[in-house]
């Protein structure tokens, strides 16, 4: 078919007869011509919206005309920059410059705000015209743009980009007049929307109002550059702005391994996520698959107790888990029994310490000569909301991960092959940003959740604060009450980091329990534990005067050694006993806060909010319903509970272990690792060492609620008269 | 999508993120789309509203009748209360019987504040809310060919001739033009669409009258609703249009019983359907409500709210005429102007000819309100000078007060000084005094009114209905405010003269649409006419109507 040319038109701009095809716009017509036309709003691979009015023109008629979206029309006379129509942009950009906090993000980075550099042209310095008073906001959630409203012109570049050249639809305005803004999706913080990362509209944006965030973490070593063109080529980076992807080039490179390689070891701390393009490696844990056990006479009244490690199957302790998987930071779970696995192209590791730097979950080595993309989290947040690749990564999770996830959780270990099959197709994945509400106590529930990525915090709404019920890692489940029960959710579940849930709607929930009545039993159990639990605790906080405890974080202990100053002599004998019980490791330190005569030593609170539940990239600590600390044998000695406890209570504990020799691959050598231990209660002994050994009756164990209440009661002024 | 909407809120009271979400997958939109046009219409609430909503209305006619004492009134009496939210709404077309107010959309009207306390405190004791009373009983229209007892001849003449260009020619030669406040001439937009190439084209009937002072549509929708949905039928008949839509906001919920009623008696005497009185001629007509805001009154913003947008007006070229609903052409019109059209059609081009007086020709239905004695709808004949319509139509200047000001059609025309009131109502001699016959909404000010207070509220009011779309009027409307808001309580600047000579000159020049274009008017005809008023408050501080400034010893 051929088509016509249209026809020319014959017009004048400027003073000059200029003749044009018809149909183009007068902007076009004047830039083909070699006559600019000031605009913020245009650019030339979106179609016009004329908003912002800059490139207005004097067409002869009552008003101007923006001439990015009028069309020529035969024997038009066009005037581009007359005094007055300089006047009355001058005026439009003097507007837009009283709201922007100059110099904006874009102009500090690159010089290039495309509204400073109009309003420098124009010699605008100090907008007469009044400022917002009012703030409009900024949004840091998302790992990649930085997102300013205030620097937002409304130019609506962004939208077109996510809505006409990406297709994403993430983007509109929202509100109305001097209110109105850009939203994502229905006013989410960018993180929490459905944006892809693609970074259309941070390329397309001519203000600071969407930056693209700096490259973080640390400076990834030596390795192949990527060229943007190349990445555009892998279909994991589909739809991505190659503008955007040049930009994040430092967050990138590749990296060819050789067959026995190191990629990395479990345990380290790192910023980066492994992608593999070819190649196969193994993922597996060097650390002796066992705990700490602590063993001894419990007779004689300073016997020493030895501390060993020893697996599960050897000693079994109270309320053992006997997971068949331990979950790591990759697309499989590693069996107990022999902790490897194998990774291929099209597998991406490291997520969780690339998102939130926890510490490497496991070893991994290159299994024959192999090709890695390493990445930055600017580059990881790319890759994870990309279309293609999410949809990769769920194939993987639901034909490699599903299986060992759900029998992972011991209620489920019942569940037939035929209906995992019938799962799998079903679940979702779904992420959540750090900060943001998976399900909100009281409203109705229509899900289940596993989680295979990331930390979620249980809290429940209470007057005068939230509670926090629990801390669930990578493995643990949530949502079953409401379901169970029928009613609305009874506690919040907020994404501590970077979370992902496997979500399974209501229909499949019930499906399972009618087909398996077993699973509905143990579920039933849990549930009735958990609400038990959660109430035991509020019982205690409203029967208490919470208020001087609350300060000093002790009513996050359910359990304390306090010592009693009146009777103590300062003889350290509890702390000898500890380590006399402990391999000479003490586990006690006679320091810590003072209330009334009371010093509450640091040993393990059994807190409310166990911080050190949060981060451990195996999810290998644990508390029993007795709330002790547990830390399962898969520990992998990384520090990380060490450190995030407060109170100082959780050690690492170093023995000896044969490795081996990096040097003489097959060779064993001496060497030591590490495995985290807390405060046992020396639970093989009638009573804790500590307390056991204070000649002075000093020494107490105490639940802090009772203990205190009575103290309070007796040391109140009101009580005294 | 409004519809649906609606349903959302009625059951949950707003609209849930979780319900946007589901409506989003039913209806196989985007959520960010859902998102950004139910958070466009103030009317949709995205967050659970109070168990009192309370929106008084504090525009021009209501300003003047104690719509802000009112408010402040409210204010007081349930400070502190979370069940009660008090806002202020933007004009609910009760200019006639000020101050009006809005509880859970239950319209009021003249309520002192005694008697809306006790509204409001039903509504906490969980009382249904009665409704809005009836009107009084309406004046016959003298325009009624049919005299009260339509038989819709012009329909069933044009069934049996099909003279289009006949009817083309009659309302050409009646000089008849839009009603609306542009004064289109209405034969010349039918003939467009009738050559306009198209393979559907609409009728649409622009019942959003939302200016402070506009009443008079609803006055015509009320008493002579045949005359209306006539002139639509005859225009489709006319332009081979086959569906009519009758825009009408959402507060006019007496209005659109009305015409509904009439529309479904049309429909069973085969007025309307596929096979008009038989023949092969077809033609649908339904009424859409309108989401809410005034900028949906503007027609290019309009057809975007019924295809279901954000109401942001469409850059123009093209017109609808060509390129209107669904990209089609388009007649969109004014109630008034269907109205004359139809009386024009049945009693002949000439009788609207030989109605004007003074030279003028025409007939017009003009609102009167703010301070006159009876304000009210009033159907006139063109050239009637101004005064006349105030002091003999509306019974003059309210208390027998001296006239001080008078703005011939609402915030638009912007104020004219009493001296000019012998003008006569005349689209060309009101241009001439730099302002315009526009919709007819004549708002009346009595002497001891603020002037700039005046201005103020009229630019205020622009700036409430801003749409965004376009920096002149996002930005401008707010600036400008700010700065006179500036000017009543003793903040102005030595500049500030200048800078709103430069941005008015702005916004007229470089908006998209009408609102942007005249956010100044009102301003500079105060500037105009009454300088000494604004000089007397950026110079010595002093407002002589003593309506401006923070009272002293105030908080």
């Amino acid at each position: 078919m051929s088509s016509k040319p249209a026809p020319e038109i014959q017009l004048t701009i400027d003073g000059r007869p200029v003749s044009v095809p018809a149909g183009t716009t007068i902007f076009d017509a004047a830039r083909i011509n070699g006559i600019p036309i000031p605009t913020l709003c245009h650019q030339q691979n979106e179609n016009p919206v004329g908003v912002c009015r800059v490139c207005v023109v004097d067409v002869g008629q009552r008003v101007y005309a923006a001439s990015c979206i009028r069309q020529v029309e035969p024997g038009m006379t066009v005037k581009t920059s007359t005094e007055q129509v300089q006047a009355a942009r001058h005026t439009l950009i003097e507007l837009l410059m009283s709201d922007h906090p100059a110099p904006c993000a874009r102009q500090q980075h690159s010089g290039d705000c495309e509204l400073e550099r109009l309003a420098e042209a124009a010699a605008i310095g100090q907008p007469r015209f009044p400022r917002r008073a009012t703030p409009r906001g900024k949004d840091d959630s998302s790992a990649v743009i930085a997102v300013d409203h205030e620097s937002c012109i409304l130019c609506d570049r962004c939208i077109r980009g996510c809505d006409d050249i990406r297709h994403n639809w993430v983007l509109a305005r929202r509100g109305k007049g001097y209110q109105a803004g850009v939203a994502f999706d229905n006013n989410l913080p960018m993180a929490e929307s459905s944006c892809v990362s693609c970074g259309e509209c941070m390329v397309s944006c001519p203000t600071g109002a969407l930056t693209n965030k700096r490259v973080v973490g640390t400076e990834l070593g030596q390795g192949d550059v990527l060229d943007p063109t190349e990445l555009l080529h892998l279909p994991i980076f589909q739809n991505v702005s190659g503008t955007f992807l040049e930009l994040n080039q430092k967050a990138v490179v590749k990296r060819h391994y050789r067959a026995g390689d190191i990629i990395c070891r479990e345990g380290e701390f790192g910023s980066t996520a492994f992608y593999i393009l070819e190649g196969k490696a193994e993922v597996f844990l060097s650390s002796p698959m066992a705990h700490v056990r602590t063993e001894g006479s419990s007779k004689g009244f300073f016997s020493r107790l030895k501390s060993m490690l020893a697996p599960r199957q050897q000693h079994s302790r109270s309320e053992e888990s006997n997971r068949p998987f331990i979950p790591i930071d990759a697309s499989v779970d590693l069996p107990y029994d022999s902790p490897i696995a194998e990774l291929g192209p099209g597998d991406l590791f490291g997520e969780m310490t690339c998102m939130s730097y926890y510490p490497r979950s496991a070893t991994v080595r290159a299994k024959t000569d192999g090709v890695m993309l390493e990445m930055l989290r600017n580059v990881l947040d790319i890759l994870q909301r990309n279309k293609t690749f999410r949809a990769q990564l769920e194939r993987t999770y639901r034909t490699r991960a599903l299986d060992s996830h759900l029998r992972s959780v011991p209620i489920f270990a019942s569940l037939t092959k035929n209906f995992i099959d019938h799962l799998r197709d079903r679940v979702e994945l779904v992420r959540f940003s750090p900060g943001q509400v998976i399900c909100r106590q009281g409203e109705p529930a229509d899900s289940f959740y596993l989680i295979r990525i990331g930390f979620v915090k249980v809290s429940e709404e209470r007057p005068g604060g939230d509670l926090i019920l629990a801390y669930l890692a990578r493995g643990g489940y949530f949502g079953e009450i409401a379901l169970l029960s029928g009613s609305p959710r009874t506690a919040t579940c907020t994404a501590l980091d970077h979370v992902e849930v496997v979500r399974i709607l209501r229909e499949d929930f019930e499906l399972m329990l009618e087909r398996f009545p077993e699973v509905r039993a143990s579920l039933e159990k849990v549930a009735h534990e958990r609400l038990e639990e959660n109430r035991r605790r509020i019982t205690q906080i409203q029967n208490l005067p919470v208020d001087q405890f609350l300060a000093n974080g002790l009513m996050e202990a359910q359990s304390l050694l306090v010592l009693d100053l009146d009777r103590c002599t300062r003889c350290d004998q509890c702390v000898r006993a500890c380590a006399d019980a402990h391999d000479g490791v003490s586990r006690l330190v006679r320091e810590g806060l003072r209330f009334d005569k009371y010093l509450v030593a640091t040993s393990c609170r059994q807190c409310r909010d166990p911080l050190c539940m949060v981060g451990c990239p195996v999810g290998s600590i644990r508390r029993r319903n007795t709330l002790e600390v547990i830390i399962e044998d898969w520990c992998i000695g990384c520090g990380l509970c060490a450190n995030n406890c407060p109170y100082g209570n959780i050690n690492l504990h170093p023995f000896p272990v044969e490795l081996d020799d990096p040097d003489h691959p097959g060779r064993m050598i001496a060497g030591t690792r590490v495995k985290a231990t807390s405060c046992d209660l020396c639970h093989d002994h009638a009573e804790p060492s500590c307390v056991y050994a204070c000649p002075h009756d000093a020494a107490h164990r105490v639940n802090p609620p009772e203990f205190f209440a009575g103290l309070l009661k007796q040391s109140s002024p009101l009580n005294r008269s | 999508m409004f519809e649906e909407l609606r349903a959302i809120q009625r059951q949950f009271g707003y609209l849930p993120a979780d319900q946007l979400q589901q409506l989003a997958a039913k209806l196989g939109l985007p959520l960010s789309r859902i998102h950004s046009v139910a958070s466009f219409y103030p009317h949709f609430y995205l967050t659970q509203p109070a168990r009192a909503e309370v929106r008084v209305c504090a525009d021009m006619s209501c300003h003047l009748r104690g719509g802000q004492e009112l408010k402040t009134n409210l204010e007081q009496a349930f400070r502190g209360n979370e069940d009660v939210s008090i806002r202020q709404v933007s004009c609910l077309g009760r200019c006639d019987s000020a101050p009006a107010l809005a509880i859970n959309d239950h319209i009021y009207c003249g309520l002192d504040a005694p008697s809306s306390l006790s509204k409001v405190r039903d509504v906490l004791s969980g009382h249904p809310l009665p409704a809005e009373p009836r009107d009084h009983p309406r004046a016959p229209v003298a325009s009624d060919p049919y005299a009260g007892s339509p038989n819709y001849s012009v329909v069933r003449r044009f069934v049996e001739t099909r003279d289009w260009s006949g009817i083309i020619a009659v309302l050409k030669a009646s000089g008849l033009r839009g009603m609306g406040g542009a004064g289109f001439p209405t034969g010349n937009k039918w003939e467009i669409v009738r050559n306009a190439p198209g393979k559907e084209k609409y009728i649409v009937c622009n019942a959003d009258e939302s200016e402070p002072g506009t009443i008079k549509d609803r006055f015509i929708m009320e008493t002579v609703p045949y005359l209306v949905i006539e002139g639509m039928i005859t225009a489709g008949l006319v332009t081979g249009a086959r569906q009519g839509i009758l825009y009408i906001r959402h507060e006019y919920e007496e209005p659109k019983e009305i015409l509904q009623q009439e529309i479904d008696r049309c429909y069973r005497e085969g007025l309307l359907g596929p096979h008009i009185l038989g023949s092969d001629l077809a033609f649908d007509l339904e009424i859409f409500i309108s989401p809410g805001g005034y900028i949906c009154g503007e027609e290019s913003a309009l057809l975007e709210a019924i295809e279901g947008k954000r109401a942001e007006p469409r850059n123009k070229p093209p017109f609808p005429g060509t390129n209107g609903l669904w990209n089609q052409p388009t007649v969109i019109n004014n109630v008034e102007t269907f109205t004359f059209a139809t009386a024009i059609l049945a009693r002949g081009g000439d009788w609207f000819k030989t109605q004007g007086k003074n030279g003028s020709t025409g007939m017009k239905f003009v609102g009167i309100s703010g301070d006159v004695q009876h304000p009210g709808v009033f159907e006139v004949p063109m050239g009637t000078p101004y005064s006349e319509l105030i002091y003999e139509c509306a019974g003059g200047v309210l208390d027998n007060r001296e006239l001080l000001a008078f703005a011939p059609s609402g915030p638009s025309s912007g104020y004219l000084p009493a001296s000019m009131a012998d003008l006569t109502l005349d689209w060309n001699a009101v241009a001439a005094a730099g302002s315009m016959v526009g919709s007819g909404a004549i708002v009346v000010c009595a002497a001891g009114r603020c002037m700039l207070d005046m201005a103020l509220n009229a630019v205020r009011f622009y700036r409430n209905e801003s749409c965004g779309k376009c920096v002149p009027c996002r930005m401008g409307s707010q600036k400008m405010v700010e700065m006179l808001t500036g000017w009543t309580q003793g903040q102005a600047s030595s500049t500030d003269l200048q800078l709103i000579d430069e941005l008015s000159t702005a916004m007229k020049l470089t908006s998209i649409c009408g609102l942007g274009q005249v956010v100044p008017v009102p301003i500079l005809s105060v500037l105009k006419h009454f300088p000494a008023v604004v000089e007397e408050h950026i110079t010595q501080r002093r407002c002589s109507a003593g309506v401006c400034f923070p009272k002293r010893g105030a908080a």
